[in-house]
């Protein structure tokens, strides 16, 4: 007995000796790697986007706000907010719809089902480079997938050139990105269909409440939180896509397709102009940092209410 | 009588409208794919046919043995010798970077979950949410200054810049998912693994670890689909050593080898694409776990 309270004991203190430094070894090769890779640069770039970097004389001088004068003044940061902006709209209508459609599907149950949930995966599994690729291969104009189909079923006698013309250039880069996105969203609203608990939908049967009632008071009901998830997600994508769109047009034509994105990169990598291109990125990284904020908020709410 | 004939009825309806949604779901995910899986298995100037042979006429393996042997057959435009001659290397090089991705991130991340987990230490939640917030920053705006600092560790150029620079990214979204499955898993056996006299390490490794073993796979994968997937940094801090940045090497070249290009895009989604299949229901685990739970 006696003994076993000073092992209790001793167990004890040295679970307290621990708890001091432990934590902090734990910690400590994450938290260096994450200061030195992303938050020292983080650091860094806001300083540049009050800079005027000559690369040739090497030479950083403080400019202050001059470079944010500079870029909401110019008409192609506005052109590219406003590609950005319809480019967004499709990204985050298409595949939360197109994935809430798919999610209600896969939950039925068919002869199929499984075969549905196995390929759905498969957009999310390529890499973007590879999604802008294959909607290379549908919209191309001498032997694109789509000009095909549509020769073949004799709606156009001659092949549309869909990639020279800005506005076709600007939805197929949004639908090649809302493409991969849909999976994703699916997934994801797939995962919360399936928790819902079948006594639910027998409850409500029992009640009276109709197919539509149903969906309104029990599905949809259920999938609010995962909706908001997927749609943060989706927002964030509409703003932070850069790899599909660059493989397929890289801003063309003229500057039809230049997102946010796409314009940080040409400050920064052809015209070498790493003020402007740090100032681009620091609007950029508030926009997404402001949903991202929403976003924790949301989670840090849920997760107080179901602890 | 009546009644049976309505249920008959709206079981059909069912059954119809869903077979068309399938039937749409079939298309939207295989029309794209299958397309370039017809091209890579054509010749270039069955490539070109209008309307288009919906199935090759004269099926070919021609491509996928230039991509693998890493030669071009002369023939017609497509001359330029050795174009694919770096892919194979560049498939290494994109599964030793994915593996060393999928272990440093567990290893780094699990710890820093299990500490964010069982102990309270000061600043524990705030720099819990600085860790989260991270995830959310633009990788994009800060390749500038990250270029400089590799540059100076000298790693531009090398697989280690990438296999940090990911391990890295991904780490909030692991530390975030490891934290709640550590979270979820019983203190008391690890407390009582405790009282009688195991260390910290012996309780975390026989009795926590393998417990988390389906979430450690979830986040495993993810690393591994991310790892593969990455194209800006591969760009930027390396002179195309993987597989994405070449692949849009090709496609900027001034001929473009479509039918190779379909073959190589073809051999380089096997891996992840095989990975998501086999580790489906982990992956579609982790995927809602880190995005709805938290």
């Amino acid at each position: 007995m006696a003994s076993e309270q000073l092992g209790k004991a001793a167990a004890q203190q040295r679970k307290h000796w621990d708890r001091k430094w432990i934590p902090y070894v734990l910690l400590a090769p994450a938290l260096v790697t994450i200061f030195v890779i992303i938050l020292s640069p983080l650091a860094t770039t806001i300083y540049y986007s009050f800079s005027n970097i000559d690369l040739i004389r090497d030479r950083t001088t403080f400019v202050g706000i001059d470079n944010y004068v500079e870029l909401f003044g110019s008409r192609l940061f506005w052109k590219a907010v406003e590609v950005n902006l319809k480019f967004a709209a499709i990204v985050v209508t298409v595949p939360t719809l197109t994935g809430l459609f798919f999610a209600l599907l896969l939950v039925e149950n068919f002869k199929g089902r499984s075969i549905g949930r196995t390929l759905l995966i498969l957009p999310w599994a390529l890499p973007w480079i590879v999604v802008g690729l294959l909607w290379n291969w549908v919209v191309n104009a001498q032997f694109g997938a789509l000009n095909g189909l549509l020769y073949t079923l004799g709606l156009i006698d001659k092949y549309i050139p869909f990639m020279a013309d800005e506005d076709w250039a600007l939805v197929f880069t949004a639908m090649a990105s809302a493409w991969r996105q849909t999976s994703f969203s699916a997934i994801l609203l797939l995962a919360a269909l399936q928790t819902i608990p079948e006594d639910l939908y027998d409850a409500a049967k029992v009640d009276g409440a109709g197919m539509r009632a149903r969906f309104r008071f029990i599905t949809f009901a259920w999938l609010r939180p995962t909706l908001t998830i997927v749609l943060l997600y989706n927002v964030v994508l509409g703003f932070l896509q850069f790899d599909a769109v660059w493989i397929m047009t890289q801003g063309g034509p003229g500057d039809a397709t230049m997102l946010i994105s796409v314009l940080l990169y040409r400050y920064t990598f052809i015209n070498f102009d790493l003020g402007m291109g740090a100032a681009v990125s620091n609007v950029l990284g508030l926009i997404t940092m402001g949903v991202g904020l929403i976003f924790v908020r949301l989670i840090y709410r849920s997760h107080t209410t179901y602890a | 009588m009546s009644h049976t004939y309505r249920k008959f009825g709206q079981t059909l309806v069912r059954k119809t409208i869903t077979y068309f949604a399938f039937f749409c779901l079939l298309f939207w995910v295989g029309f794209p794919v299958y397309y370039m899986l017809i091209t890579s298995f054509m010749n270039s100037h069955e490539l070109g046919a209008k309307p288009p042979n919906w199935i090759p006429q004269e099926p070919t393996i021609e491509n996928y043995r230039e991509v693998v042997m890493g030669e071009t057959a002369v023939r017609g435009a497509h001359s330029s010798h050795g174009e694919f001659s770096r892919m194979m290397p560049a498939l290494l090089n994109s599964t030793f970077v994915s593996v060393a991705v999928v272990f440093s991130n567990l290893i780094i991340g699990g710890m820093a979950a299990y500490a964010f987990s069982r102990f309270d230490f000061r600043l524990s939640r705030i720099v819990y949410l600085g860790v989260l917030m991270t995830r959310v920053l633009p990788a994009l705006s800060l390749i500038v200054p990250l270029f400089i600092i590799l540059r100076k560790l000298a790693l531009i150029n090398t697989l280690w810049a990438l296999i940090l620079t990911y391990t890295i990214f991904i780490l909030p979204l692991t530390i975030w998912i490891l934290r709640e499955y550590f979270d979820t898993l019983a203190r008391d056996i690890e407390e009582m693994a405790l009282i009688d006299g195991a260390t910290r390490w012996q309780a975390f490794r026989m009795v926590v670890a393998p417990l988390a073993v389906p979430g450690l796979i979830a986040v495993g994968v993810m690393s591994f689909m991310e790892a593969w997937s990455e194209f800006f940094f591969a760009l930027t801090l390396t002179n195309s050593l993987t597989y994405p940045p070449l692949l849009m090497s090709y496609r900027n070249l001034a001929q473009v080898n479509w039918n190779g290009l379909a073959a190589a895009t073809t051999i380089g989604v096997l891996p992840p694409v095989t990975v998501a299949f086999v580790f489906q229901r982990y992956l579609v685990r982790g995927l809602s776990e880190g995005a709805v739970k938290g």
